[in-house]
């Protein structure tokens, strides 16, 4: 097997998200210098994200350029992320691991009669066939799945793999036309979106750091001092149920079991105790740091790192010093 | 309204995880299934939309071996279901989601269902792709990510958001239709006793497994493994705020390198 790697795309404000350059990263990571690497990107224009998958040496690009994308389910889509892995000969798929990438991996399985995985950390040759690890029960165990037949859609964890370096090359685009979808896939329609409240930093699930806040902080007034930690770092916000419970941050902050499962390069939990289901959405964040007064919390136990004493007093001197470090 | 709830039968989050003898998947010996996390809203999410639906019904469906399989059908019938399809998965299955969605599939084409639920991902292989391989499979749309699924009576469409990196999202969409439950309106809700002790003779619908597609692609389980036990937290030594502050992020830069 020596197919090609096709990398889905996804816009947003008309470029690609991060999590879309790490999976060209990984599709270098994983294949042979002679196999050939194809983008694809669907959106009402994509002259720009076909642009930067030349800069990241990409030269290949299958676009869907149609108004019908700006509002299109992602189980339409579906056909056309098929039709471009048949046009460009690729055995592998690669999808970023977003919640639109989550949303197609499944779909695209049973369409392009492909073994489907999702929320994997690696990807391998292995005597013959594409195996990858993915970790399971909240990053409790993990799993490695052997993927049988001629192709494999594999959506993959963010950060699990570093964006490629700039290599810029020309790049070739080429309309996709797949044989239309029923029309019944066209007729869920968004009538409406508006931003969900994060902080001013980044997306939690896109951020390679992450600061989240407890109950430790008191009140509500106090959180500004995760905001400003988070602000020094260029790091997204996040919460513990017991704040967006109690309404001192939106729910669309919430880290956990019920809220979003994260795994960014670095998470700081500031007050939080790390109740098993605060952990299962941050354990498999590569370092763990924990500002509690309690020694004895629980946070400590997966934590990395810990300075055991009064956020009060620890997370301003820390914003202070990071201030400091990143001037210097 | 005809509503199917799917719904898998889990560990109990506080199984202790250990691999099987032969290394490749959970061993399952001594372990309690239930019925948790995103299907328990999708449950709620579906015993709400009954209630606020008149002439609605409710079935909820498991793939799975004998006895989790049922327990989990019962646990859902005492909450409120009107009625349970069991697919009898025969021996302990480590099966491919994709392989389950083809089962319930195989099932649902002649069941009647103007709303099939989902949880976002179950909560052993947190694989999220039953939705939308089923969706693939009955020819009809699939949303993961949904909260808050209410019904529209009077232009008969479907009303949810979704939650995507940066926006809420507001879509509406007639049936049938697949979804995959972030959240429901409610938390979800406690199944009384009294119903608890009906559901014990509640009848079962089975069925059997439609026959493996020999063409199918599918992924299989080869290892389980346990992450080696965390050391614990090293703890930063420090007589000053200041002092903590500083060491702190000396081993983040020197020894962690996370940050430049
Ligand atoms: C079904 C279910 C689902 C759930 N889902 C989630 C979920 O998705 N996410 C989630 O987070 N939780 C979830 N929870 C709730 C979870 O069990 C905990 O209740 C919650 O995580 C506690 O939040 P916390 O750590 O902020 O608060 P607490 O447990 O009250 O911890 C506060 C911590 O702050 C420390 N502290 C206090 N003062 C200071 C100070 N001055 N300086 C430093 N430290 C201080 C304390 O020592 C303590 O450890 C769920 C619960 C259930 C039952
Ligand atoms: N064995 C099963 N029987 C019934 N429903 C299932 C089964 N496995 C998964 N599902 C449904 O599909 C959802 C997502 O599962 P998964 O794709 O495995 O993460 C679950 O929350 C269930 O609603």
């Amino acid at each position: 097997m020596s197919g090609a790697v096709l990398v889905v795309g996804e816009l947003r404000e008309g470029r690609l998200v991060p999590s879309v350059t790490e999976a060209v990263g990984a599709a270098r990571a994983i294949s042979g210098p002679g196999t050939p690497i194809v983008g694809f990107v669907a959106g009402p224009s994509t002259d720009a994200a076909t642009k930067e998958f030349g800069r990241l040496g990409v030269p290949d690009v299958r676009t869907a350029s149609d108004p019908r994308f700006d509002r299109a389910p992602v189980s339409a889509l579906a056909a056309f992320v098929a039709q471009a892995a048949g046009d460009a000969g690729a055995d592998l798929v690669l999808v970023p691991g977003t919640t639109f990438g989550r949303d197609l991996v499944g779909r695209l399985g049973i369409r392009w009669n492909a073994a489907a995985v999702t929320g994997v950390t690696e990807v391998q040759r292995a005597d013959g066939a594409w195996q990858v690890r993915r970790p399971i029960f909240g990053g409790r165990a993990t799993e490695t799945r052997r993927l049988d037949g001629a192709r494999a859609v594999v959506g993959l964890r963010p950060h699990a793999y570093a964006p490629p370096p700039d290599a810029p090359v020309d790049v070739r685009s080429t309309a996709v036309a797949p044989r239309e979808p029923p029309a019944n896939l066209w007729v869920p329609k968004r009538v409406a979106e508006e931003p969900v409240a994060s902080g001013s930093g980044p997306s939690l699930t896109d951020a390679s750091i992450v600061v989240s806040g407890g109950r430790g902080l008191r009140a509500p007034e106090n959180f500004h001092l995760v905001d400003e930690l988070a602000a020094s770092l260029g790091a997204a916000v996040g919460a513990s149920r017991a704040v967006t419970d109690a309404g001192w941050r939106p729910s669309s902050l919430q880290v956990g079991q019920t809220g979003k499962a994260v795994s960014p390069q670095l998470y700081l939990a500031v007050g939080i105790s790390g109740a098993i289901q605060h952990i299962v959405g941050m354990v498999s964040s590569r370092v763990i740091v924990a500002i509690n007064s309690d020694a004895t919390a629980p946070i400590f136990k997966v934590a990395d790192y810990g300075v055991v004493g009064d956020l009060f007093q620890i997370v301003p001197a820390l914003t202070a010093e990071i201030r400091r470090v990143r001037s210097a | 309204m005809e509503i199917v709830v799917c719904i898998k039968p889990v560990p109990e989050p506080e199984t202790r995880l250990r691999a099987a003898p032969d290394g490749r998947i959970l061993d399952p010996e001594g372990v309690k299934y239930v019925l948790t996390g995103y299907d328990e809203s999708a449950v709620e999410q579906a015993l709400l939309l009954k209630e606020s639906v008149p002439g609605s019904k409710v079935r909820a469906v498991s793939f799975g071996p004998s006895p989790r399989a049922e327990e989990t059908l019962r646990a859902a019938v005492a909450l409120g279901c009107d009625s349970a399809t069991w697919i009898d998965s025969g021996a302990e299955p480590s099966p491919d989601p994709v392989d389950v969605a083809r089962a319930l599939a195989g099932t649902l084409r002649s069941l009647p269902h103007d709303l099939v639920l989902c949880g976002k991902q179950a909560g052993d292989d947190e694989a999220g792709l039953v939705a939308g391989a089923l969706g693939e499979l009955l020819g009809v749309p699939d949303f993961g990510y949904v909260v808050d699924l209410r019904w529209d009576a009077a232009r008969s469409v479907f009303t949810f958001h979704r939650m995507t990196e940066t926006l809420q999202e507001s879509w509406e969409a007639p049936g049938p239709l697949v979804i995959g439950l972030q959240q429901a309106w409610n938390d979800p809700r406690t199944a009384k006793l009294p119903a608890i002790l009906k559901s014990r003779k509640a009848p079962i619908d089975k069925v059997p497994v439609p026959a493996p597609d020999a063409h199918a692609s599918r992924s299989r389980a080869t290892t389980f493994a346990l992450p080696p036990p965390r050391a614990g937290a090293k703890l930063i030594e420090y007589k000053t705020p200041e002092e903590a502050a500083e060491r702190l992020v000396k081993v983040l830069r020197e020894e962690a390198k996370v940050f430049p």
